[in-house]
């Protein structure tokens, strides 16, 4: 019978086995469904990925040669000129015992392309890594958070939005500093939530919902939405908080994707020859004796 | 050749779909130019291919979303199959049969998706598709036949042709 159906009816044979597929990828759960979509993006998908990467890479090879060799010679001796000031900062700031600032360059970068599907869950941006941009880095606007770069390539790079299932945000309610984790659910209504709240922390309606920095990814203090809905899971230990977001998707043009500085942290061990390293540290005590009054 | 053709112009629908379609939403409606992809697609090649090729570009916008993964899949596959099976020695070339056979086919589509994604919630079902499927289908249709016609003024030959 099966012999004959497959035999015969082979139009429904592979609609029906394509059917099932979709609805067991439905049934999962969402991890399920993560890590399915994992196994299909680094399979089926990878040679189609890599095949762009090749084009993203090949296409203007030549002029972009002719264009980066230019600016690496200009960059280079500016960066001749910048490590000697870089050096000497370094090694002011530590003689002050002033903390490190963390710098940070916003790259602005125009909207070239949107996600397949209705919902919109991803954007593709027409700044790379030639620019900056890399991958886990924060995109915004200046009306709040819109997500974060999940790969890029050269010249172009796509952003996972607040309305995607893989984009979790740390979070932290701004006036009451409570923290949890703002992410997309989709359930029987699609809506941005704050997770993991418990029943007892204080959020109210209108509460605005800013990044908490935890995690790494996004800075802190980046505006993300604003409380709409306070509701108590089934059981009852958690709330159910619905946050609108602060940016409009439908309508995004350009964004800012957020670079930290690379500047380091650390005063390089080599910045202080021996000698030059006690001399300095002897006239530094000696200053701030001086400064305190003391002979 | 065919095979050609038909790579090419889903590269088309892929590149109109994500760089370009947006940008011409009208109250939040957007045509869906991979659906009518799959309907062109399955009307020409037959069922096999039409449950294939709406299968792999189903999953393909799955990938991309936030909705539950292979609910594109399913709705693309079953209007991939049910195009050719019901456009089988029908007059392809006819303006009005082709209206009719996309505008019937994304609806059918939207039914699919709004009833997995509603999850039960019968009101939210037809809000769904009177705000959104609707609209969309008949937008979505209107500018499937624009492009159809232009492409085959253009190629002085028809895309979507009848059986010989």
């Amino acid at each position: 019978m099966l012999r004959y159906f497959l035999a015969r009816r082979t139009d429904w044979t592979v609609f029906v086995v394509a059917c099932t597929i979709s609805l067991s990828l439905m049934l999962l759960d969402r991890s399920g469904q993560a890590r399915a979509a994992w196994f299909l993006q680094h399979t089926l998908l990878a040679p189609v990925s890599t095949v762009v990467g090749w084009w993203d890479r090949g296409v203007g090879l030549y002029w972009d040669n002719e264009r980066l060799r230019a600016r690496l010679t200009r960059m280079q001796i500016e960066l001749d000129g910048a490590t000697a000031e870089r050096a000497e900062n370094t090694r002011l700031r530590s003689l002050l015992k002033l903390a490190e600032r963390h710098p940070y360059e916003l790259i602005s970068a125009r909207v070239v392309g949107r996600s397949l599907d209705r919902l919109g869950g991803s954007l593709t941006i027409d700044k790379g890594e030639e620019d900056g941009v890399f991958a886990n880095r924060a995109v915004l606007t200046p009306d709040g958070l819109v997500g974060r770069v999940e790969r890029s390539t050269a010249h172009g790079a796509r952003v996972l939005t607040l309305l995607h299932r893989d984009c979790a945000v740390a979070a932290r309610v701004e006036r009451s500093r409570v923290d949890g984790v703002v992410r997309w659910e989709f359930g029987e209504q699609p809506t941005l939530n704050l997770l993991y709240v418990s029943s007892q922390e204080d959020v109210k309606v209108g509460d605005r919902i800013q990044t908490s920095g935890l995690g790494g990814i996004f800075p802190s203090g980046i505006r993300i939405g604003t409380v709409t809905r306070i509701g108590l899971e089934e059981n009852g230990l958690m709330k159910e908080i619905t946050v609108r977001p602060a940016v409009n998707f439908r309508t995004l043009e350009e964004l800012l994707a957020y670079s930290p500085a690379t500047l380091p942290t650390t005063v390089p061990s080599d910045l202080f020859p021996a000698e030059t390293s006690d001399s300095l540290r002897a006239n530094a005590s000696a200053d701030s004796l001086a400064a305190a009054g003391q002979p | 050749m065919k095979g050609l053709r038909d790579a090419f112009i889903l590269g088309v629908a892929l590149v109109l779909q994500s760089a370009f379609l947006y940008r011409i939403e009208i109250w939040g409606i957007r045509p869906d130019l991979l659906v009518a992809y799959v309907v062109y697609f399955g009307w020409m090649r037959g069922p096999i291919a039409g449950s294939l090729a709406g299968f792999a570009i189903g999953l393909m916008q799955d990938l991309d979303a936030s909705g539950p993964l292979g609910l594109n899949a399913l709705a693309k596959t079953v209007v991939g199959f049910a195009v050719a099976k019901a456009g089988f020695r029908v007059h392809r070339s006819n303006p009005g049969v082709r209206f009719f056979f996309f505008l019937l086919a994304m609806i059918a589509h939207d039914v699919i998706y709004f009833a997995a994604s509603s999850t039960g919630d019968f009101g939210l079902f037809l809000k769904q598709m009177f705000l959104v499927a609707i609209p969309s289908a008949l937008y979505t249709t209107i500018l499937t036949l624009f492009l159809l016609g232009f492409a085959e003024r253009f190629s002085r030959r028809p895309l979507l042709a009848d059986e010989s």
